[in-house]
């Protein structure tokens, strides 16, 4: 655990910035099953950090966390200054303050699911300007012409009164991506975004993430496409059972992984 | 015996003037309560007039009034219900054939008798056996049910007893061979029985019953004046002029009230008799049933208003329950649960009873449009509820999850997310469910309602035509409901946008 500490302040002094996102602590377990045993993490601005590991490993849950999807049992995230932090247990006003502090920490985070979650009624278009309308009041006109703009970065100009049924996973996923974008928030976290894809879209979508990173898109990627990882992260994070096991450097962590559990997962990759 | 009658008439005005209360006083009409299901002579529907209500009993109160010196107002009640809609004030006093006996003496009290009469026995033309109540032995014997001719034939033995609730069906069935003899109230067999060729009435009188205003205990004043006029309406002749017209003057009665003269002409007898005896012809049929079209219209727009405005509530109140029932914290969920399973587990006809004459126990009260959408829109909303949390489940959780993601609050989820796509599944139950709900208004007409089901039984217990009628109705209720059936198809198609392929 200690060791996890010193990387983490190393990797926070590499880029010398004040991280955007900072874990502390993060405990949660689920029917007696320890699914976060204490996560400490920092997100520096502009970094697209990979979070790999096994399936159940606990990586996704961390996401869900991050965001207030999920609730946890103890620790800290902090998103841009705004906190969320317990320190006991199912307490019925700390419940109350999650729910007010999940919602001010989504106001910096956009989310992007496996299964790509748009709204199904709406068009690709409604899909993208709603919340803005609902959550920040923006005139539809303003946000038409923003959604139009994001929609043509991610390609998908031709689709805009098309609904969710009407496009391909790659599609979709893209649209996601756009729809995010529209709450213009400082940093998006993916969750497996490419596992529901067929193989020949992943690339698509990948391309719409290596375009934001270039850009200095706060990213955070949940993902097992270990290829991506190699080509884009900035750092790379190896959760297994419930604890950080590695953080690095991409090319660090392919070329020479500390640990033996890292060389394990990577395996053939290396 | 005259000498006597003027004692207790100037008594009783004495003592009315004593108990004249200032309340009744400045009552401008006297509300009367009565079924005009029930029927001739009675009251019935004018079978040349289907707007107008006729009977005995209509001529009687108008005489009654007359001699009060202020209006009378009917007010349709059901029959069973008569009692009960007195107590709640629904009207001040009822005049519907109720006989006087000790257990609704409890409840209320009753006038000096204004009718005496007796059960009839009826039978099939061709028959020769029924002469008495005791031939009844083993047979079947149609009757009204709760009438007090149920009870005598329950006291007899040994009869397999049919009750009815309405007299038109029962010679009708008599006639059919469905059952072998009927025992009704005199004057019910005069206008139902004698006039079919193929039944005759035979035996002597049974029994013996008195036919007697019900006026709520509390009214002492109101039963004085009331008692004092029947007093002075029997000695100026003109109740038996009433009981002649209507060619119900019996010797019973003319023992009763001591008066040997000879009947005059049953003048509204004939005009019944002729009105019901009309042979027709198709054009005059067509033409007849159309002049049942404004009643039955009538009703109609009841039956719709009602339905449309306890759909309303139900929805309402339905969704409200289901949003808490899904995503309230616990004990208000166990609550709207426990709202869901009441409501549902009880029937609709209790509640109507409940609500409209319950509540006015605790003070309570309403009126019956407002009590028959009440009650309508509390049963459906417990089946809205289970629809809705039906629907509101069926949207995945992921789809809650993005819209959360993207900073809406929960209720922002709701509204735009998560009910848009949930409307798209439960609009065809609740299709159902308002179809089934314009059905069920009809249940309305106990708590004194007049709507679309309440006219066809008016109607048809006049005309004796319950097909034709109920054809008329039934596409009524049908064409009502037409629309709606409609709006959802087109409703379900503009919810299902994206869905192509789907439906």
């Amino acid at each position: 655990m200690i060791g996890t500490w010193l990387l983490v302040d190393l990797s926070a002094k590499r880029t010398g910035m004040k991280p955007l996102i900072s874990v502390k602590e993060l405990k949660k377990s689920y029917h007696g099953h320890d699914v976060l045993k204490g996560v400490d993490l920092d997100v520096a601005s502009g970094a697209t950090t990979v979070v790999i590991g096994r399936s159940g490993c606990g990586k996704s849950t961390l996401l869900r966390c991050l965001n207030g999807l999920e609730s946890f049992d103890s620790g800290s995230i902090t998103v841009a200054g705004a906190t969320i932090e317990i320190t006991e247990k199912k307490h019925r006003k700390s419940e109350r303050n999650f729910q007010k502090n999940a919602k001010k920490i989504r106001s910096n985070l956009g989310m992007v699911f496996q299964s790509f979650n748009l709204f199904p009624h709406l068009t690709l278009l409604e899909n993208m300007i709603k919340a803005p309308m609902v959550v920040k009041n923006i005139s539809r006109a303003e946000a038409e012409q923003n959604a139009e703009a994001l929609l043509k970065k991610v390609g998908l100009s031709q689709c805009l009164g098309r609904y969710p049924s009407q496009l391909s996973g790659g599609q979709q996923q893209r649209g996601a991506i756009a729809r995010a974008l529209a709450m213009s928030p400082r940093v998006i976290l993916y969750d497996e975004p490419t596992s529901a894809l067929d193989p020949w879209l992943v690339d698509e979508v990948f391309q719409v993430m290596k375009d934001l990173d270039a850009e200095g898109m706060t990213q955070v990627v949940v993902t097992h496409e270990l290829r991506f990882a190699r080509e884009v992260a900035d750092e790379v994070v190896f959760i297994e059972d419930g604890e950080i096991v590695e953080i690095g450097k991409a090319e660090q962590i392919f070329s020479q992984p500390r640990d033996e559990r890292t060389r394990q997962y990577l395996g053939r990759f290396l | 015996m005259n000498s006597l009658l003027w004692a207790r008439v100037s008594l009783l005005a004495f003592c009315v003037l004593g108990f004249f209360t200032p309340d009744f006083a400045h009552a401008k009409k006297l509300r009367w309560g009565g079924d005009s299901e029930g029927g001739a002579p009675y009251i019935l529907q004018d079978p040349a007039n289907p707007e107008r209500t006729i009977g005995f009993e209509v001529d009687l109160v108008a005489a009654l009034a007359k001699e009060l010196g202020i209006e009378p107002e009917f007010v349709q009640n059901q029959w069973d219900g008569l009692i009960p809609g007195l107590k709640r004030g629904n009207y001040d006093v009822v005049v519907n054939g109720l006989e006087i006996t000790d257990d609704r003496r409890a409840e209320v009290s009753f006038s000096d008798p204004y009718f005496v009469t007796y059960e009839q026995i009826t039978v099939r033309k061709e028959n020769f056996d029924i002469h008495s109540l005791a031939d009844l032995r083993g047979k079947i014997v149609g009757t009204l049910k709760y009438a007090l001719a149920e009870r005598i034939l329950e006291q007899q033995g040994g009869i397999e007893i049919r009750g009815y609730d309405s007299q038109t069906t029962i010679y009708e069935d008599l006639a059919n061979g469905r059952l072998d003899a009927v025992l009704l109230d005199q004057p019910i067999a005069v206008y139902y029985g004698n006039p079919d060729k193929r039944l005759k009435s035979v035996g002597k009188p049974v029994g013996q019953m008195q036919y007697g205003m019900a006026i709520r205990k509390e009214d002492k004043a109101l039963l004085g004046l009331v008692n004092a006029a029947i007093a002075k309406l029997t000695l100026e002749g003109k109740l038996r002029e009433i009981y002649d017209r209507w060619g119900i003057w019996t010797p019973m009665l003319a023992d009763y009230f001591n008066d040997p003269s000879p009947s005059r002409p049953a003048v509204e007898y004939d005009a019944y008799i002729k009105a019901m005896g009309i042979e027709r012809g198709w054009k005059e049929k067509l033409q007849q049933y159309a002049s049942y079209l404004p009643l039955l219209g009538k009703g109609a727009i009841v039956t719709l208003e009602l339905s449309a405005l306890g759909m309303f509530f139900a929805v309402l109140v339905g969704l409200f329950i289901a949003l808490v029932r899904l995503y309230a914290p616990a004990p208000l969920g166990l609550f709207a649960t426990a709202y869901v399973e009441v409501i549902r587990g009880t029937p609709l006809l209790i509640q109507l009873f409940f609500i409209f004459y319950g509540l006015p126990n605790i003070g309570i009260k309403l009126s019956p449009m407002v009590a028959a959408v009440f009650g309508l829109a509390l049963n459906y909303s417990a089946y809205e509820a289970e629809v809705y949390r039906a629907g509101l489940l069926s949207v995945p959780k992921s789809q809650l999850e993005a819209a959360l993601s993207l900073g809406m609050g929960r209720l922002q989820a709701l509204r735009h997310v998560i009910i848009p796509q949930a409307t798209r599944v439960v609009l065809p139950p609740m299709t159902n469910d308002f179809i089934s709900l314009l059905k069920d208004s009809s249940l309305v007409s106990v708590i004194t309602m007049v709507e679309l089901t309440k006219v066809y039984g008016q109607l048809a217990s006049t005309y004796y035509d319950y097909f034709g009628i109920g054809l008329l109705t039934a596409a009524m209720y049908f064409v009502i409901g037409l629309p709606f059936v409609r709006l959802s198809r087109w409703a379900e198609k503009y919810f299902s946008k994206g869905r192509a392929g789907i439906l």
